[in-house]
């Protein structure tokens, strides 16, 4: 007898008792929905931040002073540090210069408020950053229009900014081109600087906050070079670091700009005894996020495992009803020929199938869940305008692999559980089946 | 080389015994040392009172038991030395059984009844259907090919039943008290098709009866009486029971 004829058979008698097959399923049906749910949970959810943690810095790498026999940043510094063993400014323009298109600095330093009047005689508020190419990268901002600033800006001490599409909003009439424009921003120390514009960014509310309930009162930064900040904060040479933010440009591979950052420091401080560089990276909180949805598929998978099995002990039950009911038909079977085999095949095809449809039901209740949740996600996330900015749609992603091994685990409890019902029907003596009423 | 007009023997039994409740205290022998040989297309009544073990020696023919004691050669094969696979290849192949309560799958209709044991045969779809369709137009019953079970009556499920029989074009047909369950009148018509299946296919037939009308249309009639046969019109083909093959 063919593979299919067994099929069409299992159906046959599945279809017969369509009530109790489903209610036999249900067992099934729930531990795969449940899986199949917080898979595509996990999955999406990790998607949707590693996506958001792209759209703002997934391109940064903390670079930071660490005893060189201390295991990591936590651990008490015990050896004192001298000025000696800091981050030199000059080291970093090195490091930039070295991998001009690949890294970017990205610290940020705060210089205080400042204010200016635009054309209608309204003062406008802002915050004065140092910053450096990458500062930009570190607050998720991009350049709408003109350039970012660039080492050269920080080394030469250019007095130029770049603004935020808010101040534009704010400081300039509608259709004014604010690139090339030279503002005067007055300080909290009453200095007054002048500084060029070159660019123009988009502010990353996300980020940084609303700070203020109307667009009117924000406070954007106004990024000036470090140096020039630096200057208005009275200092005057280079301070040294502890740590500071690194930027790299996307295109390169993580991994590979780390490596080198991490060789061009350890160079750097082969002769420090007691200090050295580490490297920590946003793709570090990737990884945890991975370890919590990992924990959660473990105990969602533990618990899918315990339905599968009392699914398919219900399944058993149920096979064991059916082949006694059928008795008589075992016999008759036998009487015109079948085989142990053959029997045996047919009941533990019907167990199979009928695991198997559980399974597909629960799949499909499972990404109805998914669909169900991203809806809802997405209703609230369009909601606010920036989370849409960082978040954009989230479109949800069934696990394929939770979804094949659903399948294949549901078909194996088919197995399972209905080789012993099965086998039990292939053992009948054909004469008393037949005698069966 | 074979001797024409000489049928060969197609069942031979020798002091076939059957004990049920083997070393227990209850120990029951149903059947006390049966010898009997029936040779191809003789069409042969089985009567006798109820409880003798005619339905015990019915199911021994038909392989879906053993003898306890005693050889049965089927065909010159024997039957006692089989597993349980080659004896389901003997049921499937070589007999074909008719029961009194007809005894078909509920759940599918008539073709699909008639095509089974061609299934387990393995024989195609095609082959399966155009084969059931021919059989119960034998029977006629082509009309109602499509019907379940529960749509036919007694006698059109027998009819069903006896199609089924012959699905694999067996050596012998086997039936117990096939007319049992229906009223003289249907029971004719299928006491009829067994003549037809006699006269025309050719088939050996052994049928179990409590009618002795019915037993006497058959050609010979073994009367069973507590597990022994006690009377039996013997062989009535011409051809000579001796030396069945020259080779
Ligand atoms: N599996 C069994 N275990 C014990 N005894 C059995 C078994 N099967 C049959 N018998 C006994 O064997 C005897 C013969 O039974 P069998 O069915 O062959 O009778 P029968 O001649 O066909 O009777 P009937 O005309 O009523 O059908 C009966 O006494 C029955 O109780
Ligand atoms: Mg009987």
């Amino acid at each position: 007898m063919s593979f299919f004829e067994n099929l069409k058979m299992a159906f046959g008698s599945i279809a017969a008792n369509k009530m109790r097959s489903l209610l036999t399923m249900l067992g099934i049906i729930i531990g795969i929905s449940a899986v199949i749910t917080i898979t595509t949970l996990g999955t999406t959810l990790r998607a949707t931040v590693k996506g958001a943690l792209d759209s703002l810095g997934s391109n940064l790498f903390y670079v930071y002073l660490s005893e060189k026999n201390a295991d990591n940043y936590y651990d008490t510094v015990e050896i004192e540090v001298t000025p000696d063993d800091l981050i030199q400014l000059s080291m970093l323009e090195e490091l930039v210069e070295k991998y001009p298109d690949e890294i970017r600095l990205a610290d940020e330093n705060s210089a205080g408020s400042g204010t200016l009047r635009n054309s209608e005689n309204k003062d406008v508020s802002i915050n004065i950053v140092g910053a450096y190419n990458g500062t930009l990268d570190y607050n998720g901002g991009k350049i709408l229009a003109g350039r970012n600033l660039t080492m050269r800006d920080v080394t030469e001490r250019k007095y130029t900014c770049i603004v935020s599409d808010i101040f534009v909003r704010q400081y300039f009439k509608k259709g004014e081109d604010p690139l090339g424009r030279v503002i005067i921003v007055n300080t909290e120390g009453g200095a007054a600087l002048e500084l060029s514009i070159v660019g123009v960014y988009k502010y990353n509310a996300m980020i940084n906050g609303m700070g203020a309930t109307s667009e009117e009162e924000m406070k954007t930064p106004v990024y000036v070079p470090n140096t020039i900040a630096q200057q208005l904060q009275g200092i005057y040479y280079d301070p040294g670091l502890w740590g500071t933010m690194l930027s790299f440009n996307i295109k390169y591979d993580s991994k590979t700009v780390q490596d080198h950052i991490q060789s061009f420091f350890d160079e750097k401080y082969a002769s420090n005894k007691n200090y050295g560089i580490k490297i920590s990276s946003a793709m570090d909180q990737l990884k945890m996020i991975d370890t919590v949805i990992n924990v959660i598929t473990i105990v969602v998978a533990v618990i899918a495992a315990i339905s599968l099995l009392v699914g398919g002990v219900g399944v058993m039950n149920i096979m064991l009803v059916s082949v006694t009911e059928r008795t008589r038909e075992i016999g008759i079977r036998k009487a015109l020929g079948a085989k142990k085999r053959a029997i045996k095949r047919q009941f533990v095809t019907e167990a199979i199938i009928i695991c198997l449809i559980g399974g597909i039901i629960g799949i499909l209740i499972g990404l109805l869940n998914g669909e169900l949740v991203g809806l809802v996600a997405n209703m609230l996330v369009k909601s606010d305008p920036t989370y849409e900015d960082l978040l954009g749609n989230i479109s949800i992603q069934p696990s394929t692999g939770a979804i094949m091994i659903s399948l294949i685990f549901s078909m194996l409890t088919g197995v399972f559980f209905g080789l012993y019902p099965a086998s039990k029907a292939a053992k009948m003596n054909p004469i008393d089946a037949l005698r069966y009423d | 080389m074979t001797v024409s007009n000489m049928a060969k023997r197609i069942i031979e039994m020798s002091n076939i015994i059957k004990r049920y409740y083997i070393g227990q205290p209850n120990e029951l022998q149903i059947l006390n040392g049966i010898s009997l040989t029936v040779h191809e297309g003789e069409f042969v009544a089985i009567v006798g009172a109820s409880g003798s073990g005619k339905s015990t020696l019915m199911n021994m023919i038909g392989a879906l038991d053993k003898p306890t004691e005693g050889s049965y050669l089927l065909n010159g094969v024997d039957v006692s030395k089989l597993s349980d696979k080659q004896l389901s290849e003997i049921r499937n192949k070589e007999i074909g059984f008719v029961f009194q309560t007809f005894n078909l799958i509920s759940r599918t209709n008539a073709l699909k009844n008639v095509e089974m044991p061609m299934l387990y045969a393995g024989k195609g779809r095609k082959e399966r259907s155009k084969r059931a369709m021919e059989l119960l137009e034998l029977v006629e019953m082509e009309d109602r090919s499509t019907h379940k079970p529960n749509e036919l009556s007694g006698g059109q499920k027998q009819r069903v039943a006896i199609a089924r029989a012959m699905a694999n074009d067996p050596s012998i047909i086997l039936a117990d008290e096939p007319t049992g369950a229906l009223d003289t009148k249907t029971g004719r018509m299928v006491m009829d098709i067994f003549h037809k299946l006699h006269k025309q296919e050719g088939k050996t037939v052994i049928l179990i009866t409590h009618s002795p009308e019915l037993a006497s249309e058959t050609e010979r009639i073994i009367t069973i009486s507590d597990g022994s046969i006690v009377s039996d019109t013997g062989y009535t083909g011409n051809a000579p029971d001796k030396e069945v093959s020259a080779e």
